[in-house]
């Protein structure tokens, strides 16, 4: 570890000079693991979690957000805060890790500066190092969900590498949202047979009786304390993935159930301390924990938020470790008389050029890794512009995977030219900056889903401005219990004005198709991929992966158009931010 | 199987409703015409004439998990001997009315559980007729949507 500890700090020391950012603080005491970590221990139990990890044992690169749209009323507040606002909120240096890791300012430049984050093996050692701190018997370890799907390795492995490496760190509890789409049958088998970590989930129940598919909470004891920690899966998750993954369960926001297992916990099992394991998402949460009482602490995970301080609401406090690796939570509590006295937090950044890797879990990530090495590292071009996916509207990775199906489409049938592409608004994916290779696991990294298939059909005008109003109400309607949860979905070839604060169905004004007005009679021919699917239309025989490894191998050097095809008529919307 | 499962049961063989297709835009359809319609028709009043009150308690998710099959669930606490009869009315469903169920001391409190279907995004309404000839009534809105992203 000394050595690639070595080559960070003079590869810094280099990229230093390329800097306009005040870095001298920096510059002159360089981050050291031992700096990453410090964090003394307190009080007498710990919560150390992970959340939305997306399937990625190994390093990358993942940009936060240039924007997170929000209605008038929840603008400014955490959910919706990236780049500048973030960094004034939480009081962040520019230029500094927790500025780096949690906005879009400068992201190239600190990238190159910082390196890659995450990575199972990194991950293991800030988790190992937590626990040892402080005794296992003080450690409740937790994962928010979203862990063994969406990656090239999660994919191949059907989720089984990381559950091999979740196993591997102890994990105690999980709860889940993409992970149902390894197949229902698959999801049970793991959750039942292969994990040792406990799901649990109130929100999970089968239809129509309303039977609980898993335990609502679990009651357990560490360093005296006895916890009562209760699972809450994303409630959307039959609307946004395929029916078919959650076929005969239902989901949901139950604000009444939730509060009766909280009195249970408190009042039957006399628990001192309550914990809400959570995958709805940080407004939903904020907004849920206003209507339930007595819970102290949430884990919220799902909107890839970064809480660097805890969001307080009432009693609560809501916390959330952003996605991708990129930090481990670390929640030291102070527990006594059946009553929580104290805190500390903090998010451990995991830099993977400075966080020495743990052995065993590097031997197992390459263990897993190995009968796809050849195909993973297989180069098909060159990032030009940056690749990145994370935005309300759109994103330069979405742009590129419509331009693959355009022109995968319009080579087919000149007739059957496409009009419109959409691209799912997945919050997860990865990074690639300008001048690296794109390799086929970058590929995997943004689509690596189970239902990769590609439709084409044919759909009117107003069918189609309904579809996208109906999405942009789940991303920006003013009440997050009415909120899904996820991006707007990315539309190519067509361009459009958005009023956040209008009314349902009033959003979405001037479309463009292919440069002309948007005619509702019309038929359109529109290519969709990462959705449930439309009922009898037949799948195209490639799927969305092979058209972009396709396409990106027939162009090399990918430049992509950075201006976004939306104009936003009532909110700040920021294009340049990484490129600062 | 308890009372509340029975009747649960008993009501998802009993409503039986009228089918639209998924999603259609809100402003597509008249607002409340077509429900006052209904209202003056079966019960005989405006919407205007009937109390909103919190000691009835409509329970459906914020975002139904199916258009085709939303679960609702109907509890007061008004004395069972002071209600003549329930309705529920979807405003925006190409029929509003959804059923009526009369209720006797027998039945021991207000409970009724269904699922309903749901053509688009809409107002859910619990209309309770009291013994002494009023309206009162619950309303929560319910989201029906194609679905979106994670």
């Amino acid at each position: 570890m000394a050595i690639s500890r070595r080559q960070f700090i003079s590869y810094s020391t280099l990229a230093l000079s390329s800097l306009t950012l005040p870095l001298e603080g920096f510059a002159r005491r360089p981050v050291s693991f031992e700096r990453l970590m410090d964090f003394k221990p307190y009080g007498n139990v710990t919560l150390v979690f992970t959340s939305d990890l997306h399937g990625h044992l190994k390093p990358l690169y993942f940009a936060e957000p240039m924007n997170l749209l929000a209605p008038e009323a929840l603008r400014g507040t955490p959910g919706y805060l990236t780049g500048a606002d973030f960094l004034k909120f939480y009081k962040i240096k520019p230029g500094s890790v927790d500025a780096y890791l949690g906005s879009c300012v400068s992201f190239i430049k600190l990238a190159q500066l910082y390196g890659m984050t995450g990575g199972a093996p990194q991950l293991s050692t800030v988790i190992k190092t937590t626990v040892r701190e402080r005794g296992r018997d003080r450690c409740l370890l937790l994962d928010g969900g979203d862990t063994w799907a969406t990656s090239g390795i999660a994919l191949k492995t059907e989720g089984m590498a990381i559950v091999e490496w979740l196993n591997y760190m102890d994990y105690d509890y999980i709860v889940a949202h993409w992970d149902v789409t390894v197949g229902k049958e698959k999801f049970l088998d793991i959750v039942k047979n292969r994990l040792k970590a406990k799901m649990i989930s109130y929100n999970i129940t089968e239809e129509p009786f309303g039977e609980l598919v898993f335990p609502p909470y679990d009651v357990v004891e560490r360093g005296g304390v006895k916890i009562g920690i209760i699972g809450s899966s994303f409630p959307y998750t039959p609307l946004a993935n395929p029916r078919k993954f959650t076929e005969g369960w239902s989901f949901g926001v139950k604000p009444e159930e939730l509060q009766n297992h909280v009195r249970e916990l408190r009042e039957k099992h006399k628990v001192d301390l309550v914990v809400l394991l959570s995958h709805d998402g940080l407004p939903l949460d904020i907004a849920l924990i206003k209507m339930v009482k007595g819970i102290d602490i949430v884990i919220s995970g799902h909107t890839h938020d970064i809480t660097p301080v805890p969001v307080r609401v009432g009693e609560t406090l809501i916390v959330s470790p952003g996605s991708h690796g990129k930090f481990v939570g670390v929640m030291d509590l102070d527990v006594r008389k059946g009553k929580l006295q104290g805190y500390r937090f903090k998010l451990i950044p995991v830099l993977s050029e400075v966080v020495p890797e743990d052995k065993k879990a590097k031997e197992l990530v390459k263990r897993w890794y190995a009968p796809y090495e050849k195909e993973f590292n297989t180069v098909v071009g060159k990032a030009r512009t940056l690749l990145y996916k994370r935005d309300t509207l759109y994103s330069t990775w979405d742009r590129l995977i419509g331009e693959a199906l355009a022109d995968q489409l319009h080579g087919v049938d000149a007739v059957f030219g496409l009009d419109v592409a959409t691209s799912p608004g997945y919050r997860w994916g990865t990074t690639v900056l300008p001048g690296q290779d794109i390799t086929v696991e970058h590929v995997y990294d943004v689509l690596g889903i189970t239902y990769p298939e590609v439709f084409v059909m044919k759909r009117k005008g107003r069918d189609l401005l309904a579809l996208w109003e109906d999405v942009a109400d789940n991303v920006f309607n003013p009440n997050p219990l009415y909120q899904q949860g996820g991006d707007m979905s990315r539309i190519y070839g067509v361009e459009y004005e958005l009023k956040v604060n209008a009314k349902q169905g009033e959003r979405i004004r001037n479309v463009r198709i292919k440069g002309k007005p948007l005619e509702l009679d019309k038929e359109y021919t529109v290519a969709v991929y990462g959705g449930p699917p439309p009922p009898g239309v037949e799948p195209l025989k490639k799927n969305i992966r092979d058209i972009v490894i396709e396409y990106i191998k027939k162009k090399k050097d990918i430049e992509v158009e950075r201006k976004p095809n939306v104009k936003v008529l009532d909110h700040p919307y920021n294009t340049d931010c990484y490129w600062r | 199987m308890d009372r509340r499962r029975f009747l649960l049961a008993s009501a998802v063989a009993v409503a039986g409703l009228a089918v639209l297709p998924a999603i259609k835009p809100a402003y597509a359809t008249p607002a409340l015409e077509k429900l006052e319609k209904e209202l003056q028709q079966r019960l005989g009043v405006q919407l205007g004439q009937i109390k909103e009150v919190a000691d009835i308690k409509l329970t459906a998710p914020t975002i139904a998990e199916s258009g085709a099959n939303v679960p609702i669930t109907v509890e007061s606490t008004i004395p069972i001997e002071k209600v003549e009869q329930l309705w529920v009315f979807v405003d925006k469903n190409p029929t509003p009315w959804i059923t009526d169920v009369k209720f006797t001391p027998m039945n021991g409190q207000v409970y009724f559980s269904t699922r309903i279907k749901m053509g688009e995004t809409s107002n859910v309404r619990a209309i309770l007729k009291l013994k002494d000839g009023s309206y009162v009534m619950a309303t929560k809105e319910v989201k029906v949507t194609a679905g979106g992203c994670g």
